[in-house]
C-alpha cells in the first residue's frame, strides 16, 4: 500500500520534471527571442531596438548564459517558490497568473457545469426514450454542435445578441469606470459579461458531453437491475436519478476531470473572441512574444491542473464504483 | 479573421435599426474641463518610459505622462521642454534651453538637472521607445541649459533626444533595473495627464488632466481606455469615441454627418526583402527590376487592404513622408517589361511549364518567406510572378520565426511588415546597409544589403551626419533615387485606413506629421496654443 503510493508519488514527480524540462527547452527552441522584433502585426506598433539594446536586455535577464545555467537557475527558482518575472509584461509570474486564474476559472467551471448538467439531462431523455422523435432530432443535432468550433459560435452570439439585439455587453469581464452601486450589483454586472463566453464554452461543450453520456446511458439501460427496477414499478424519473445516472457516472465524471485538466488553455480561442482576461489569452500573447519565463509558468500550472485532476479522478473514480479496486488508477 | 470580418460587415450591414448611432451614454462626465472621452483599450504595458511594451500604443499612453524636450505637430519637430536648441556645426554638440516654471506630478520643480540625468539614464539603460542608449558620450548642464556631446556625429539624433522623456532624478536614480520598476512613483511625469487607473488584466487604462501643467490645457478632462472587442461596433453603440474604420462598411458611417471621417497617413507598409548573398539571381540588378515590373502593387492593395493603401514606391519613402522625392524611377506593373529584362539578364529559356531556366539547367525558383497572416500577399506575389516565369515557394512561418531567418539573412525573398515609415528618414540606413559606420554590422538589421553602390554608401553616410537641414533634405532625395535605381528593396505597400470620430463629442483630434494615428497624438487632447500653437507657414 505505502510502496503503491510512492510509486505513485514519483511517477508523479517524474511526469513534473519531464514537464519542467520541455517547458524550459521548447520556448528556447523556436526561432527568436524575446527582444528580437523586425516586424509587426498589420497596423501594429513596435519599439525598435539598436542590436546594443538588444544584447544589454538580453544580459539583463540572463539569456546569453548557457542553457545549463539558465535551466539550473529556474529550478532553483522554483524550489524557492520563485516562478520568475516576466520579461513582456514586467511584472512577477506567479501575481500575473494569479490576476487571471480566477476568471478564466469561473468561465470554464461555470461551462463545465452547464455542459454536463445540459449534456446528462439530454442525454438521460435520449436514452429513455430512444429511437423515439426526440433522440432522432437531439442526436445528429449534438453531433453538429459538438463540431462547430468555439470562436465561430462565440462570433455568432456576439453579433447577434450583444451587437445586434444588445442583450449582453460586446466584450470584457465587466463594466469599467462605472459604479455598480453594491456588491451585488457588481456580480451582476460580472455575470451578464460572462454569460456569453460561457454559453459558448456549455454549446460547444454540451454536445459531446451529450454523446458520451447518452452512450453510457444506453449501456446501463439494458441492465439486468435496470429492469428489476421498472419490474418493481419505480418511476421512471426514480429509475434515471437513482439507477441509470448514477451507474452512468463514471465515464462522465472521468470526462469533468479531464475538462477541468485542460481548463486554462480550454478557454483561450473564447476568450480572445470576447476579450476576456483570462489565461488563455495570456498563453496565446506569450507565445507570440516569446516570454520564456510567463511560458514556462503558464504551462507549469497546466501541468499541475492537469495532474491534480488526474489524481483527484483516480480518488472519486473508486468511490463512484466500489467494484473497481486499488488497482484502478487514472494515469498521469 | 476573415469569417470575423464577414459577420462584423453583416451585422452592420444588417441590422441598422438595432444597431443605429446613439449618443454616446457611456461615458460619464468627470475631470478638469468636464469632457472624457473613451478610446479602445487592452493592456499596452504600465506606461512608464521603460515598463511598457515594445509592440503596441504603451508609449503613447506613456507620452501623456511624460514630456520630452521636443514635440512633434503636424509639421515637425517643435520645442517643449526645451525652449530653443542649438546643433552645433560638427554635429557632435546639441545645446538645449530647458523651459522654466515646469513640475513633477508629486510638485517638485523640474530642474536642468532633471535632463541631465534623464538622458545620461536613457543613454545607460534602454529604454523601451528612446534611440540614445549607448550613444551618449557627455551630457552636462550650466545654468538654464543642458549640453549633449554625442559619441559620433548623428543627424538623426536631434529626434532621439527630442523625444527621450524626461523622468524625475529624486525618483529614478535609485533605481538600477528600471524595466522592473512598476511602483507608483513609476509614472510621475510632468506631462498633462496623471495616471489614476490601470489595470493590467483588463487592459483598462484612465489618464486625468494635470490642472497645474505647464503648457497648454488640456481640452480633454479624462481618457478612458476600455478592451472591446469589435471597435467599430463599440463606437456604434457608443461605447467608444473614434475607432479605425474598414472600407466595406465606410459607406454606410460616411452617410451619418454626426461623423467626421479621416483618411490616416500611409506610415504602416509592407516591403519585399531580396536577399542578394542567398540568392544569386537577384545580384543582377534586371532581375530586380523585372521583379518590381512583375508585382502589380496596385492588385495588392486593392485585394488585401480593399483600396485602403497606397501603392510601394522603390524611392522607399512614402508619398505623405516629409521628405519623399517626386522625381524618383517608377516601376508600374509591366509583365512585357519584366520579361524582356529577365531575357537580358539571361534566363530566356523556359521549361515545359513556361518556368524560365537557370544557366545550370533549373528551373529559376524563388522562396518566399512570409508570416502566416501575409500568406494571400505572398500567394498574389507568387501569380504575378509566375506570369513572368520565376516559380515561387512559400513558406510560411510565424512573425517571430521570420523575422529570425531575416536577421540571419536565411532566406530568398521576404515579406515584412512595420510601421515607422513616416519617422525620419535615417531608417533608410537600415533598410538599406544597416550601420554605415560599423564595417562589422549585419548586412542590414532588417533590409537587404548587399545591393548598395559606393556612391550610395557616401550618400547615406553624407545624410547621418548633415545638420543643415536643407542640404539633409537633398542628399535624402539622392538617395532615395539611387534606392530606386538600385531596387534595393520592394516596398509593396503603405496601408492608409481611416478613422472616424464625432466632433460633436470632440474635435481637437490632429495627426503628428510623422505618425498614422490621431489618438496618439499629444497635442490631439491640449488647446493649440503657445508651443503647441498651430503652424501656418
Amino acid at each position: 500500500m505505502g510502496q503503491r503510493h510512492t510509486t505513485r508519488f514519483c511517477e508523479y514527480l517524474f511526469t513534473i520534471l519531464v514537464v519542467l524540462s520541455l517547458n524550459f527547452v521548447l520556448p528556447r527552441a523556436m526561432p527568436g527571442d524575446p527582444f528580437l522584433i523586425l516586424s509587426a502585426e498589420h497596423g501594429e506598433e513596435i519599439a525598435r531596438f539598436s542590436p546594443a539594446q538588444e544584447e544589454a536586455y538580453r544580459r539583463q535577464y540572463g539569456l546569453d548564459r548557457p542553457w545549463p545555467v539558465q535551466y539550473a537557475s529556474y529550478l532553483g527558482g522554483l524550489v524557492r517558490g520563485d516562478l520568475g518575472y516576466s520579461i513582456y509584461y514586467n511584472q512577477g509570474v506567479t501575481d500575473i497568473l494569479l490576476a487571471r486564474l480566477p476568471w478564466t476559472l469561473l468561465l470554464v467551471l461555470s461551462a463545465v457545469f452547464f455542459s454536463t448538467l445540459a449534456g446528462c439531462l439530454l442525454a438521460g431523455l435520449s436514452a429513455s426514450f430512444r429511437d423515439s422523435a426526440l433522440d432522432r432530432l437531439l442526436y445528429p443535432l449534438m453531433v453538429a454542435v459538438a463540431e462547430i468550433p468555439a470562436f465561430l459560435l462565440g462570433l455568432v452570439l456576439l453579433f447577434t445578441l450583444a451587437a445586434g439585439l444588445q442583450l449582453f455587453p460586446l466584450s470584457g469581464a465587466m463594466t469599467h469606470f462605472a459604479d455598480h452601486g453594491s456588491l451585488w450589483g457588481k456580480a451582476v454586472d460580472i455575470a451578464r459579461h460572462a454569460a456569453l463566453p460561457v454559453l459558448t464554452l456549455t454549446l460547444v461543450r454540451t454536445g459531446s458531453m451529450y454523446l458520451l453520456a447518452r452512450n453510457a446511458m444506453i449501456t446501463v439501460l439494458t441492465r439486468d437491475y435496470i429492469r428489476t427496477a421498472r419490474a418493481k414499478g419505480l418511476s421512471p424519473l426514480r429509475i434515471f436519478a437513482r439507477h441509470s445516472l448514477r451507474n452512468a457516472l463514471v465515464p462522465i465524471v472521468t470526462r469533468v476531470f479531464l475538462s477541468l485538466g485542460g481548463l486554462v488553455g480550454g478557454a483561450i480561442l473564447v476568450e480572445n473572441v470576447f476579450v476576456y482576461p483570462g489565461l488563455g489569452r495570456l498563453m496565446r500573447e506569450s507565445v507570440m512574444v516569446h516570454d520564456y519565463p510567463m511560458i514556462q509558468g503558464i504551462f507549469l500550472l497546466v501541468t499541475v491542473t492537469v495532474l491534480s485532476a488526474n489524481f483527484l479522478a483516480d480518488l472519486v473514480y473508486k468511490r463512484l464504483d466500489p467494484r473497481i479496486g486499488e488497482s484502478a488508477e487514472v494515469r498521469p | 479573421m476573415r469569417v470575423g470580418r464577414l459577420l462584423l460587415f453583416f451585422t452592420i450591414l444588417f441590422l441598422p435599426t438595432a444597431c443605429d448611432t446613439k449618443p454616446p451614454e457611456a461615458t460619464t462626465e468627470r475631470g478638469a474641463t468636464g469632457l472624457v472621452i473613451r478610446l479602445e483599450g487592452g493592456d499596452w504595458g504600465y506606461p512608464s518610459p521603460f515598463a511598457h511594451y515594445p509592440r503596441g500604443p504603451g508609449g503613447f499612453k506613456m507620452a501623456l505622462l511624460f514630456d520630452s524636450l521636443l514635440e512633434r505637430d503636424e509639421k515637425g519637430l517643435i520645442p517643449w521642454l526645451a525652449e530653443s536648441y542649438v546643433i552645433a556645426e560638427d554635429g557632435l554638440s546639441y545645446r538645449f534651453t530647458i523651459r522654466e516654471g515646469v513640475h513633477w506630478h508629486d510638485g517638485l520643480p523640474l530642474t536642468p538637472d532633471d535632463v541631465v540625468f534623464s538622458l545620461d539614464y536613457a543613454n545607460r539603460h534602454a529604454a523601451t521607445w528612446s534611440y540614445i542608449h549607448d550613444a551618449v558620450a557627455k551630457v552636462s548642464a550650466a545654468g538654464n541649459t543642458v549640453t549633449v556631446r554625442l559619441k559620433r556625429p548623428q543627424a538623426v539624433m536631434l529626434d532621439n533626444l527630442g523625444r527621450t522623456r524626461i523622468i524625475p532624478r529624486h525618483i529614478w536614480e535609485k533605481v538600477d533595473r528600471p524595466k522592473e520598476f512598476t511602483a507608483s512613483e513609476a509614472v510621475i511625469g510632468c506631462g498633462p495627464y496623471r495616471l489614476t487607473h490601470y489595470s493590467k488584466e483588463h487592459g483598462t487604462y484612465r489618464f486625468t488632466a494635470n490642472v497645474d501643467y505647464w503648457g497648454p490645457k488640456p481640452r480633454v478632462g479624462s481618457i478612458e481606455f476600455v478592451p472591446v472587442s469589435e471597435p467599430i461596433l463599440a463606437y456604434q453603440n457608443g461605447e467608444l469615441d473614434m475607432a479605425g474604420v474598414t472600407p466595406d462598411v465606410l459607406p454606410r458611417f460616411a452617410e451619418d454627418s454626426a461623423n467626421t471621417i479621416v483618411r490616416n497617413p500611409a506610415f504602416w507598409g509592407y516591403r519585399l526583402l531580396m536577399n542578394v548573398k542567398a540568392c544569386e539571381q537577384v545580384q543582377d540588378v534586371r532581375v530586380r527590376r523585372a521583379l518590381a515590373h512583375a508585382i502589380d502593387r496596385r492588385e495588392l492593395v486593392d485585394k488585401i487592404e480593399r483600396g485602403a493603401a497606397v501603392p510601394g514606391r522603390l524611392a522607399i519613402l512614402p508619398p505623405d513622408h516629409v521628405m519623399a522625392a517626386e522625381k524618383t524611377r517608377d516601376y508600374p506593373y509591366h509583365p512585357d517589361q519584366a520579361r524582356l529584362l529577365l531575357d537580358q539578364a539571361g534566363f530566356a529559356g523556359k521549361n515545359d511549364k513556361g518556368i524560365r531556366l537557370l544557366q545550370n539547367g533549373r528551373p529559376f525558383t524563388l522562396t518566399l518567406l512570409c508570416s502566416a497572416q501575409e500568406v494571400r500577399m505572398a500567394e498574389l506575389i507568387g501569380q504575378r510572378l509566375a506570369e513572368v516565369g520565376i516559380e515561387t515557394a512559400i513558406r510560411s512561418v510565424d512573425g517571430k520565426s521570420r523575422d529570425a531567418k531575416v536577421r540571419g539573412g536565411d532566406y530568398q525573398l521576404a515579406v515584412i511588415g512595420h510601421g515607422g515609415w513616416g519617422g525620419d528618414a535615417d531608417y533608410l540606413v537600415s533598410h538599406l546597409v544597416g550601420d554605415v559606420f560599423d564595417p562589422n554590422s549585419s548586412p542590414s538589421a532588417s533590409g537587404s544589403g548587399g545591393v548598395v553602390s559606393p556612391e550610395l554608401l557616401e550618400l547615406l553616410r553624407r545624410q547621418a551626419i548633415e545638420v543643415d537641414a536643407e542640404r539633409r533634405r537633398q542628399l535624402i532625395e539622392e538617395i532615395q533615387q539611387a534606392a530606386a535605381e538600385l531596387v534595393a528593396e520592394i516596398p509593396l505597400y503603405y496601408t492608409a485606413g481611416s478613422t472616424m470620430y464625432r466632433p460633436a463629442k470632440y474635435d481637437g483630434w490632429m495627426n503628428m506629421y510623422d505618425h498614422h494615428a490621431m489618438q496618439h497624438s499629444k497635442l490631439s487632447y491640449l488647446e493649440r496654443t503657445g508651443p503647441a500653437a498651430k503652424r501656418t507657414e
